[in-house]
């Protein structure tokens, strides 16, 4: 008798993490590790009263052995793929071989494309795995996430409204399974509380999308909150900045962490439903294009200089947004390193390129490597900052092909 | 744990004459177990073993738990009691990865039966509420998805 006691006191809290692995595996394919596992610390169910606080959001890292950065993603899960097969990070079956790896994605995973949530828990996937490896997988906040929490879906696609049917067709789902425990005393918040069934003005055969799309995506939203409220926005990794548009002087001052987490506790659902300042606009973090013109010459090049003065360590500023025909470069004395290459098949199909920087720390330098699938060049490798060469052309980073004898070992 | 789930200790297990269940000094938790389990590789030894057995048993026991009582009725009953029993069972690092066949079974028959387990009334008055509700929720809409505006 007390033995069964015992047993149901656990039922409703395994009930739940059930019901949230079979949801994830019915839309994504993917076991996920949950929330509730068994093997995290016991709680009890309904002591939801204070909330624990969220975990900690990680600014700066310090220089790993290995980084690779890879840009604008937009919803296209085969090249994203792909650019993670071109670093060495995934085998044939999409698993992690990338060792001890770290990874930075720049943002922009949403819209342009239709397999916008399959990215999402495939890069999930993939930081469970990486993390058994001693790797790491940063996804950042991309100017078309901010757009997406905030409900500008000017870029969506229609197809990508059937994959956010399809999800909350499966959450809503599990949520009403998780309503028949009459032990999990609380009942499940409807997902689409307070969104409205009409949206005038748009067309029908979409309400039921949009609704979907807002309900997962807005502020503390079951996609948003799991997954996008962990990304950083700005990001200091030994001498790289990562942010995905550029940071000026005054977003410095502003404080790196002070970004990180206001974006975060508002993707959260802490600070309202719209986003901060700093995230809206041209001269915001996520819009900024002063430092990613294609053309070098349109770039702040003293502007730059002076916001890396203001982070300590700080050589280089990596960032995405603004697609790069040309492939990966740098400009500035390769002080502005631009990695979106327009992958997406939604926005330019460019061939998949990531950025390769191979740290060494008792030389306190590192290289800095273009892995490109484009079968002109096997590899790119630029120059350092500090060391001019006469082949250095305007705009570009020079190239090195791979079978150059030697390769420049650049101190910085 | 559980301070607040009173209404689940009230309830009298019916059939107790189940698989025997080994009581060992250490506590009987269901998580512990699956804990336990976990911690010591299939080939461990005895111990593991006598704890797979008693594993099985207690997932069978929380079947019979007032929280399943519904889920395991309608349609999708079935397939719901042995994906459950199966996650429950699960030692995999990713909690029910070992459970594909079952998932599938289940995921299956709601496709057959999205009513499976919905309350049927229950969310009639919700909706209204909801229209109620109908707050600022503007959207910036893709071209594409707004109405043809006649031109005359």
């Amino acid at each position: 008798m007390g033995d069964s006691t015992t047993i149901c006191r656990d039922v409703p809290l395994l009930l739940s993490s059930f019901v949230d692995a079979f949801v994830d595996f019915s839309f994504s394919g993917f076991f996920l590790p949950q929330k509730s596992d068994s093997n995290s610390p016991k709680q009890n169910p309904n002591q939801t009263l204070t909330p624990p606080p969220p975990p900690e959001l990680q600014t700066r890292y310090p220089s790993p052995d290995r980084l690779v950065a890879i840009g604008d993603l937009h919803g296209d899960l085969n090249k994203s793929k792909q650019a993670l097969k071109l670093a060495g990070l995934i085998d044939g079956s999409d698993r992690w071989i990338g060792g001890n790896t770290t990874v930075v994605q720049i943002g922009d995973v949403l819209d342009r494309g239709d397999d916008e949530l399959k990215i999402v828990y495939f890069l999930e996937k993939l930081k469970h795995e990486a993390s058994k490896c001693g790797g790491l997988i940063i996804t950042m906040n991309g100017n078309h996430e901010i757009m997406n929490i905030d409900g500008d879906f000017r870029y969506v696609t229609p197809s990508s409204l059937d994959e956010f049917r399809a999800w909350a067709n499966w959450y809503c789902i599990g949520n009403s399974m998780k309503n028949l425990c009459s032990g999990l005393d609380k009942k499940q918040r409807d997902l689409f509380e307070g969104i409205p069934r009409v949206f005038p003005g748009i067309r029908k055969e979409f309400h039921e999308g949009f609704r979907a799309r807002i309900a997962a995506l807005r502020p503390s939203g079951p996609i948003s909150g799991r997954f996008l409220s962990g990304n950083p926005t700005v990001l200091v990794i030994g001498d790289s900045v990562f942010v995905h548009g550029g940071l000026l002087k005054n977003h410095v001052e502003y404080g790196l962490e002070r970004i990180n987490e206001e974006v975060r506790d508002w993707i959260k659902g802490l600070k309202g439903r719209f986003s901060p300042r700093f995230v809206r606009g041209r001269d915001s973090v996520v819009w900024l294009r002063r430092f990613s013109e294609e053309l070098a010459r349109d770039c702040d090049c003293s502007a730059l200089e002076h916001v890396l003065a203001t982070i300590p360590g700080a050589k280089r500023m990596i960032m995405g947004h603004t697609i790069q025909e040309v492939g990966i470069n740098g400009v500035c004395d390769n002080r502005a390193i631009r990695i979106d290459v327009g992958m997406s098949k939604g926005c330019g199909n460019g061939l998949p390129e990531v950025l390769e920087i191979e740290g060494d720390r008792n030389q306190n330098s590192s290289e800095l490597r273009v892995l490109t699938s484009n079968p002109v060049y096997l590899t790119r490798k630029y120059n350092n900052p500090t060391m001019k060469t006469p082949e250095q052309k305007e705009g570009l980073g020079f190239l090195i092909p791979e079978h150059q004898p030697k390769q420049l070992e650049v101190k910085s | 744990m559980g301070q607040a789930q009173s209404d689940v200790s009230d309830v009298n297990q019916s059939n107790q004459e189940e698989a025997p269940v080994r009581n060992d000094s250490s506590p009987t938790s269901l998580e512990d177990l699956i804990a336990e389990a976990t911690a010591f590789g299939d080939d461990e030894n005895e111990v593991s073993a006598r704890n797979k057995v008693s594993l099985d048993a207690k997932a069978q026991k929380a079947l019979e738990c007032p929280c399943v009582a519904e889920l395991r009725s309608g349609p999708c009953g079935t397939q719901f009691s042995q994906a459950f029993v199966c996650f429950i069972k699960s030692t995999a690092e990713e909690k029910g990865s070992d459970c594909v066949h079952p998932f599938v079974a289940l995921q299956n028959c709601i496709k057959a039966n999205p009513n499976a387990f919905s309350k049927d009334v229950l969310d009639e008055d919700e909706s209204k509420k909801e229209e109620e509700h109908t707050e600022e929720y503007k959207i910036i809409p893709p071209t594409w998805a707004k109405e043809q505006k006649s031109k005359l």
